[in-house]
């Protein structure tokens, strides 16, 4: 398993790109605010239509998806296929919890968070306990993934089956107006990515690189393994149930196709793998260029997806380390 | 009762059919096919357009086998070489990211280009009486035909070099090599040979129920799901663990409705991988 890790191509996916990481605060607060700053400008040139304000909202979404898929495949090598699952938990719930149980949207959100971030840690302690390895934490994470799937569609009177539902709570607010639940979003990816930056230097982080780069290594040198991967996987599971949660009432609407496998896992994995696996901007990179990507070539129809599956291959065999760490090891090689 | 069991043994029979090419392929080369589902739809296309054009079923059937293995060949020729450079877990992990994209690429195409086109082929006659239970003849045949064609590939890995020659380098690479057994030979032989399998499964599914366009995927997850359950390369495990899993669906499907009896499959398996990570039939690593 080590051995394919050094080899540095194809699935050198969980790479290191942060071995330079800067422990000064400045270097994590500054380009995040440079980050946030350029993508708080959107609403100036989008914001007259609700149409693109809905694309934006979404591309934001799938950048949280991605930092969170990120922390708990980039930074501990746990290949968790139920991306859009545990968003879903986070979405569904909520919206039952207002709807149904007539909780404020608040209290409904936190519940749901904490439900996806429970799961994700179970699943994750299976996998620890079990000791899978990245094929096999990918299939049992896979078959939750369509567990959810068929339980989202037998479960009909709760949750509307095929066709999802309208969520009424927050229906007259500034979560369903046009620009509010951009800033909203936005605020959650930089809170996120800030969580990520501050993760990854702190004594977790260290962790984190220990057993990325080296498992037995960290193990020896008395770094709890197994520990640190759970924890890795309850905070990135909280980030997806949050996400999902906050889209779901932002957009008003629901369905299986809104957490499905094929629209969220397999997306995310794509943005994430273009921007960087492991690495802290790489999950925005890749998600605002595949939000421009999807919207350019809308109206291919069916076709997109044959340019997404060129997109994979061509990506995996020629950047399989993704953009922002190749670029920078060839700006790294420039100055020495 | 009895009824289910049998319709079981005939959904697991398919279901053995094709986890049993997945599952060679990859103890063969480590390589996990993702596109292994849409392999079998593009050969259902080919032979649903060899039938529009005005073949008879028959040379239909073998056009679709013909370009199963022509898909296999083609596999090993193109995406599949920078996968070849690679090793142990790295190697196994760019060969199902590669084979995705390329099952995105297939599904995409076809979806756009032959939106509704579906493959059934039917047979005629009545019901075929078999333990007091009257069996649809289509599923009955596709059974036979299935029980054949693996108990030709049990044939094949037992008594013939060829086949002897595959599993020595399932369970030696190394010392395959050394007895003059070329690996890189044996795997383009067998991408071959599980192309033609995938195509056969389309057809005889096809017999059963329509094979649509988007099937892909639902025969993809299903074959990886039944080989990790049957054990990583055992052919014989991916045989026992479809005909299981195809009991227990059918069996849970007629008495509580399809859906939580997807659920419960799923559970099935899930417990089984957790049980027994190395599968029914696997060797522990």
């Amino acid at each position: 398993m080590i051995e394919g890790y050094t080899e540095g191509t194809g699935t050198a996916v969980v790479g290191g790109t942060e071995r330079r990481a800067s422990r000064s605060l400045v270097a994590l607060l500054g380009p995040v605010a440079l980050v946030g700053a350029l993508l708080s400008l959107v609403p100036l040139w989008l914001g007259d239509s609700r149409v693109m304000m809905g694309v934006a909202v979404l591309g934001l979404t799938f950048a949280c998806y991605a930092v969170g898929f990120n922390l708990i495949f980039g930074s501990t090598g746990q290949l968790f296929l139920c991306v859009g699952a545990l968003a879903g938990i986070g979405g569904y719930g909520s919206a039952i919890f207002a709807d149904k149980v007539g909780l404020p949207i608040l209290a409904s959100m936190l519940l749901a968070t904490l439900a996806s971030s429970l799961i994700g840690g179970l699943l994750s302690w299976i996998a620890v306990r079990r000791s899978l390895g990245v094929i096999f934490t990918g299939i049992i994470t896979l078959i939750f993934s369509l567990v959810f799937g068929n339980l989202v569609l037998g479960a009909a009177g709760i949750t509307g089956g095929d066709g999802g539902f309208h969520i009424q709570a927050g229906a007259d607010t500034f979560l369903r107006q046009t620009i509010p639940p951009y800033y909203l979003m936005l605020a959650l990816l930089l809170v996120f990515v800030l969580s990520h930056g501050l993760l990854r230097r702190s004594h977790v982080g260290w962790a984190f690189r220990a057993l990325r780069d080296d498992e037995v290594a960290a193990e020896l040198a008395g770094v709890d393994v197994s520990r640190y991967r759970v924890y890795a996987a309850v905070i990135g599971a909280a980030m997806l149930g949050l996400s999902g949660s906050l889209f779901a009432f932002t957009e008003g609407t629901i369905s299986p196709t809104t957490y499905g496998f094929a629209q969220v896992d397999v997306e995310t994995m794509v943005m994430l793998a273009f921007g960087g696996i492991g690495s802290l901007f790489g999950p925005v990179l890749g998600a605002a260029v595949f939000t421009v990507i999807d919207e350019l070539i809308q109206g291919l129809g069916q076709l997109r997806l044959l340019v997404y599956g060129a997109l994979i291959i061509a990506l995996f065999l020629w950047v399989p380390r993704g953009i922002i760490p190749t670029l920078g090891d060839l700006m790294r090689r420039r100055q020495e | 009762m009895i009824a289910n069991l049998l319709d079981g043994i005939v959904l697991g029979l398919q279901f053995g059919l094709l986890a049993g090419g997945l599952t060679m392929v990859y103890g063969l080369g480590g390589v996990l096919n993702l596109a292994y589902g849409q392999m079998a739809v593009v050969s259902a296309m080919v032979v649903v357009l060899s039938m529009e054009a005005g073949l008879g079923p028959i040379p239909a059937v073998v056009v679709g086998l013909v370009a199963g293995g022509l898909l296999g060949l083609l596999l090993d020729l193109t995406i599949l070489r920078p996968v070849y450079r690679l090793h142990g877990e790295a190697r196994v992990l760019l060969s199902l990211l590669l084979t995705l994209g390329l099952a995105f690429m297939v599904d995409g195409f076809l979806s756009w280009r032959y939106p509704t086109k579906a493959l059934t082929l039917r047979i005629g006659g009545g019901p075929v009486e078999l333990l007091g239970v009257r069996m649809v003849r289509g599923g009955v045949v596709a059974s036979v035909i299935t029980i054949l064609v693996l108990g030709g590939l049990l044939l094949f890995f037992r008594k013939t070099t060829l086949g002897r020659a595959v599993r020595s380098v399932i369970e030696d690479e190394e010392g395959a090599r050394l007895v003059g057994v070329d690996p890189q030979r044996m795997l383009r032989l067998i991408l071959i040979l599980t192309g033609v399998l995938a195509a056969l499964v389309a057809v005889t599914r096809s017999l059963v129920t329509p094979v649509s366009v988007t099937a892909g995927f639902e025969l993809t997850v299903s074959a990886l799901i039944v080989t990790v359950v049957g054990g990583l390369g055992s052919v014989g495990g991916a045989i026992l663990a479809g005909l299981i899993l195809g009991m227990i669906s059918t069996v849970a499907a007629s008495s509580i409705g399809t859906v939580l009896s997807l659920i419960i499959l799923l559970v099935a398996a899930a417990v089984t991988i957790l049980i027994r990570p190395s599968g029914l039939l696997g060797v522990e690593e």
